[in-house]
């Protein structure tokens, strides 16, 4: 269980989090989302006792997160947004390195989890490629088997195929009671995986939602370029914007039907789908509910 | 004190302290090598030929009559504290500051090893290595004259011109560990941990080429390194060594404390 209360710390250049107020279950799996530099990591920081805050708490398992850090962290499995693993080390030697400061003897789920994500534990660190640094800092993260995950960014660097593993990994790990926090600014990851997702900008949490929610308010939208000008004054049912003159964006939410008949009587001759940028959705989420329409 | 975490310094650190302890070697053979108790009048005789400010500066300007003044006036004003002090201001800033800066402290501190636990088993470590390269060293240098020159060295004095010199050297070494505990970067880490003992060793030096600079020697640590002084009366070096000792332990305490309360952007 994750509580962080009117959590602030501001950084002299006026940045930072300001007045955070949200909590995770046990079994939960919240996705903290917001763009670079929004504060995501200075939580983050904060949870796990490196920084100090200006006011307010953050606890995990009734423990003060700064005051009792040393206690909590058996329970906590932590991956870096940069990871910086000790220079010279060999991936095993800093595995084993991590196993011995934090006392853990059982190596079974280390060597399963290396196994399971591929990696090759033997060479330099410094020699390794970034997509097999981030697994080595991911197997670090879970083979203590903690109760509570805090993962900032854990996909980044990657590959699609990784990335599945990954996520099956967490789903199990959910369904073992784990509470995980898991910081992204990929909307789709967070849908895909999460139970709710706190949304924070420039320092301050705008939303807490179930990922239902999120997801019915999600909407796509479509570059469409049509051979025939006029084909543009068709459009009148949907919810487009003018690209140029033959080129239009559609936001599409549920209706589709009314997307495609529309599409059918004009001369389309390209159709992009534009991945929405969390922003995109968040604007529009709040643009409903917030009553700012643009 | 945390031992995976000594182990792991030792590790990344051996080569520096074994550079350091080879280099400072060459010095301790040659100078117990060269020793002659007939030719020392020859070679202050061939001294007179070099300015004075200069042998002054290297600590040549008086070589002792016994083993005990040559080899000190050879290695203690010059030789002694330099090639340490490149260890100390080199691993000050590794042991805190540079994973701060990486972030790799992150990893330290997310084990259930405590703060105050991590900045003390890196202080150790750090004095540790001083001393070990002190314990080659001196160890070399007793063993070699007691082989070349049987019961010339006098221990009680030499030992206590070690106290004094090692002492001074964790003065500085406290000044570096506690910059590269208050910065967060590096860079300023190092500005400060390594300007400042560098700077006394530059202050040391100026004030013994002329006697109108004398006054830097206040300003300097390594000046209380008083080698005829403390060969006279190694009680009165054993004094020193032991204020020098308290004003270590408050410099790398503070730094402990202060790395203790820091908020760390890691």
């Amino acid at each position: 269980m994750i509580e962080v209360s009117n959590l602030t710390q501001v950084y002299r250049s006026g940045k930072g989090v300001f007045n955070l107020d949200f909590s995770i279950p046990e079994g939960e799996i919240f996705g903290y989302l917001g763009p670079n530099g929004a504060g995501k990591t200075t939580t983050i920081r904060n949870l796990l006792g490196f920084a100090n805050a200006d006011g307010g708490y953050a606890r995990i398992n009734g423990l003060d997160c700064r005051k009792d850090a040393a206690r909590l962290q058996p329970m906590i499995g932590y991956l870096p947004g940069e990871t910086a693993f000790l220079e010279d080390m060999t991936g095993a030697e800093f595995l084993k390195f991590m196993s011995d400061m934090r006392g853990t003897g059982d190596t079974g789920r280390r060597d399963s989890l290396t196994e399971r994500f591929a990696l090759d534990p033997r060479g330099k660190i410094k020699k390794m490629s970034k997509g097999m640094k981030q697994k080595l800092a991911i197997i670090t993260a879970f083979m203590h088997d903690p109760a509570v995950y805090i993962l900032d960014e854990p996909t980044a660097g990657l590959d699609p195929f990784m990335q599945n593993v990954f996520l099956d990994l967490l789903e199990e790990e959910r369904g073992r009671g784990k509470t995980v926090m898991m910081s992204s600014h990929i909307f789709e990851e967070v849908q895909r995986s999460c139970d709710r997702a706190g949304i924070i900008r420039e320092g301050r949490l705008v939303a807490v939602e179930d990922i239902e929610a999120l997801n019915d308010a999600k909407s796509r939208t479509y570059a469409v370029t049509f051979a025939d000008p006029a084909d543009l004054g068709k459009l009148d049912g949907l919810q487009f914007r003018r690209i140029s003159s033959n080129r239009v964006e559609i936001t599409v939410g549920h209706d589709y039907r009314s997307f495609f008949q529309t599409l059918a009587h004009c001369s389309v001759v390209g159709l992009y789908s534009s991945e929405q940028s969390l922003e995109d959705v968040f604007m529009k989420y709040y643009g409903r509910n917030g009553g700012t329409d643009e | 004190m945390n031992k995976t975490l000594f182990l792991v310094d030792l590790k990344a650190n051996w080569r520096v302290i074994l550079f350091v302890s080879l280099v400072f070697m060459i010095y301790v053979l040659t100078s117990v090598l060269m020793y002659d108790p007939d030719s020392i009048e020859k070679l202050e005789q061939m001294f007179t030929l070099f300015p004075e400010g200069m042998l002054k500066a290297l600590g040549f300007d008086t070589l002792g009559t016994d083993l005990n003044g040559y080899v000190a006036h050879y290695l203690y004003g010059f030789i002694a504290i330099i090639f340490p002090l490149i260890y100390i201001i080199v691993i000050a800033n590794k042991l805190i500051a540079k994973h701060v800066d990486s972030g790799s402290m992150a990893y330290l501190l997310t084990t259930p090893v405590t703060r105050v636990k991590v900045a003390v088993t890196q202080a150790v470590f750090h004095v540790s290595g001083l001393i070990l390269i002190f314990l080659i060293d001196i160890g070399v240098l007793v063993l070699l004259s007691s082989a070349v020159f049987p019961g010339s060295l006098k221990l009680a004095s030499f030992l206590s011109l070690n106290f004094v010199t090692i002492m001074t050297l964790t003065v500085a070494g406290g000044i570096g560990f506690l910059f590269s505990c208050m910065c967060n970067d590096s860079r300023n880490s190092l500005a400060f941990g390594a300007g400042i003992p560098v700077a006394f060793f530059v202050f040391k030096m100026v004030s013994e080429i002329d006697a109108k600079l004398e006054g830097f020697k206040y300003l300097s640590v390594f000046s209380l390194i008083e080698i005829d002084k403390i060969l006279a009366d190694p009680a009165y070096g054993l004094g020193v060594g032991f204020i020098l000792l308290g004003v270590s332990v408050l410099l790398y305490g503070a730094g402990v404390i202060i790395f203790n309360k820091k908020s760390l952007a890691i």
